[in-house]
């Protein structure tokens, strides 16, 4: 953790929701990881505030007294402005969602969400930029090649399945990152939703087994309430 | 359907009885015109011959004879017969065989025709002449059966096409009724079934019936906003409380990280927290059902392969069913093309897949089946597990409704919710059946979502 307060510090998050106790959680669950967080509480003052680029990612809540947050992303893509932006949002029809997406947004979270999800929301859109778009991907001592569908381990072949390997390369593009099962969901498999049972949980457990070379180094680490990391920095 | 076609034979009755009386009415003007035609036709016949009669009474024998010549012939005062009989009734001359049984009063009486030998009855006269003997004349009744003839004609001319045409107005308005009746109750079927956005069709008539289905829709527009409200409320609740059990549960977990815990509070703190977190899942699925209801229908529909939806379910889910020991196999032998919205298709799956490996017991199987059934796009999951008891298999959809098992398997009981949910918005029908052993989930569209593909 104490690598991570190190990173988020540098890292100044716009907060705009005029719901007052979430706001606050969320201050206090951002601030816990290390970021400084502005927060406004109307629509004309975050937008001005999303305005001066002082923001490394920008939270904005669509329902903002009566207004639709969607207005600030617009206008900042109108701006050219690239900053990554989580849209939140009680409004989770799905055209709504698609909304929210057309409009400039880079993610969308749908109340009521656990506060390790934003978290880990706004740390993959802080780091969306080092997500490699390489077809070769190493980390540690493991070497996973896309093209030939291989994964090596020391350089020990592993045989893997299409969707464990699919798994792995998400996990693999982010080292060291937070990734929630929800996030797995939407990004691996593309459900939207959270499945009643942990289905997830289980595709974690066979990359596990197929990744443990019995010396007891685990690769994928469990983070209490939020979900997984590839942990390798050894 | 039996109370529109008994509605559309009692409209068709109600043209026969009406056909009926229209004839009746016919038939009797017609039957006055006769009577009033006839006997005036009756009564100048008699008159001529009663005039005749008197003048000829004592008209010698060679007179008579001459007349009865003449008088056959002659049109206006045609006499048919003329007689003379002596005192003791046997015939001195004329063309008619015996005395007709008539008083010789000088007056007009209708003679039936066997008794003068003729084909028709005639009008006679008779009157007693100075010698004892008596002169008859008549006259056969032929012109007032052409009256009669003539009318009977006229009124089949008249009397037909009218009945023909009330009959058909009759079995044009029976159809008609019997059409709107079993559109509208169609309708009343479809909403009943949870088309809560449909409507009673209304013509432009604004007859009786269309004021009724005025009424009803006005009554459904109410329902329909109460059921909103309601909803909006329970979702407002559900909004509400989503703050506070986020705090409550980033407290709890606060405690449980603090140093200085005691070992005996672990126990309960733990509990909470997996409690609050069963609470956060329902509210979530309640969330989801209301979200996935107000979702603009067929609105981001697009074409989805739902055999390649199933496809990736059961790659998603077979870890789960092989780590429970079931053989989750799939049946997508060719791609079923339908128009639908690919993430809550995928969702509503999920729900069935989850479910059906939940319940089937180690070393059972799961079969998911995607293919077309009549033309129709159909999904079905079936299980060798415990199966729906028949009580059950309407109510293990509603919200909430968990089955004995359901309840021992843990589970929020709004998976299915939400499977039917998506299944409605997609015009399609979900329902359960036995599989001998197991369940048997079957999602296919509905005649009318058929419609709207073809389309």
């Amino acid at each position: 953790m104490h690598s991570d307060h190190a990173r988020n510090a540098v890292a100044p998050v716009l907060l705009i929701e005029d719901e007052h106790e979430l706001a606050s959680e969320i201050l206090v669950e951002l601030r816990a990881l290390g970021y400084s967080v502005q927060h406004m509480r109307s629509l004309a003052e975050g937008l001005a505030a999303a305005l001066s680029h002082e923001a490394a990612v920008v939270i904005v809540d669509r329902m903002l007294e009566g207004e639709d947050g969607l207005a600030i992303v617009e206008a900042l893509r109108n701006e050219g402005n690239r900053v990554p932006i989580l849209v939140i949002s009680g409004l989770s029809t799905v055209d709504d969602r698609i909304r929210g997406l057309k409009a400039g947004g880079d993610d969308y979270l749908i109340k009521p969400f656990a506060l390790p999800e934003l978290a880990a929301r706004v740390e993959a859109l802080l780091r969306r930029g080092e997500t490699s778009r390489a077809t070769r991907l190493k980390a540690g001592p493991l070497d996973l090649d896309l093209v030939e569908r291989q994964l090596r381990r020391d350089g020990e072949p592993v045989e893997l399945l299409p969707r464990e390997l699919k798994l792995l390369e998400y996990f693999m593009r982010r080292p060291g990152q937070i990734v929630t099962r929800a996030m797995l969901l939407e990004d691996v498999w593309n459900y939207k939703f959270l499945p009643q049972t942990n289905v997830v949980d289980v595709h974690i457990g066979n990359l596990r087994r197929k990744l443990d070379a019995g010396d007891g180094r685990r690769f994928i680490v469990n983070v209490r309430a939020a979900g997984f990391r590839l942990d390798v920095e050894d | 359907m039996l109370k529109t076609d008994f509605f559309g034979a009692r409209q068709f009755r109600l043209a026969l009885a009406f056909a009926l009386a229209i004839s009746a009415a016919t038939v009797g003007a017609f039957g006055f015109i006769y009577l009033q035609v006839a006997g005036a036709d009756i009564a100048r016949v008699g008159a001529i011959l009663t005039e005749e009669a008197r003048r000829n009474v004592d008209a010698s024998r060679e007179r008579l004879a001459a007349a009865l010549e003449a008088r056959q012939t002659q049109h206006i005062r045609r006499i048919d017969y003329l007689a003379l009989f002596d005192s003791s009734g046997a015939r001195v001359l004329g063309n008619i065989p015996t005395l007709p049984s008539i008083p010789l009063d000088g007056r007009a009486h209708v003679v039936d025709g066997r008794e003068i030998a003729a084909p028709e009855s005639a009008i006679f006269v008779g009157e007693r002449r100075a010698d004892g003997g008596a002169l008859l004349m008549g006259r056969n009744l032929q012109d007032t059966y052409d009256i009669e003839d003539t009318l009977l004609r006229a009124l089949a001319i008249t009397l037909a096409p009218t009945v023909v045409l009330i009959l058909g107005i009759g079995v044009l308005f029976a159809r008609r009724a019997t059409l709107r009746f079993s559109t509208i109750q169609d309708s009343i079927q479809r909403i009943m079934q949870g088309e809560m956005r449909l409507r009673l069709p209304v013509s432009r008539e604004s007859d009786e019936i269309d004021r009724i289905a005025r009424a009803v829709n006005l009554m459904l527009d109410e329902i329909a906003r109460l059921l909103d409200q309601l909803r909006s409320v329970a979702d407002n609740i559900a909004h509400d409380l989503r703050t506070p059990l986020t705090v409550v549960r980033r407290k709890v977990e606060v405690a449980l990280d603090a140093q200085a815990l005691p070992a005996a509070a672990r126990e309960p703190l733990d509990v909470a927290l997996s409690q609050l977190d069963r609470a956060a899942v329902t509210i979530t699925a309640l969330l989801r059902i209301s979200a996935v209801e107000s979702g603009a229908r067929n609105k981001g529909f697009r074409d989805v392969n739902l055999a390649n939806v199933c496809a990736e379910a059961c790659d998603f889910y077979a870890p789960l069913a092989e780590a429970k020991s079931v053989a989750l196999t799939a049946t997508l032998e060719t791609p079923v093309w339908m128009r639908g919205d690919e993430d809550l298709l995928r969702e509503a799956l999920s729900n069935l897949l989850d479910n059906a490996i939940k319940f089937t017991p180690a070393g059972g199987a799961v079969r998911v089946d995607a293919k077309f059934v009549d033309g129709r796009p159909c999904l079905e999951v079936r299980d060798t597990g415990p199966g729906v008891e028949v009580g059950d298999r309407e109510k293990i959809f509603r919200r909430f409704f968990r089955s004995a098992i359901g309840i021992r398997e843990g589970g929020h009981g709004l998976g299915l919710s939400i499977a039917q949910t998506v299944a409605e918005l997609h015009g399609f029908t979900l329902s359960v059946e036995d599989n001998q052993p197991g369940a048997r989930f079957i999602m296919r569209a509905s005649d009318k979502a058929r419609a709207r593909a073809v389309r």
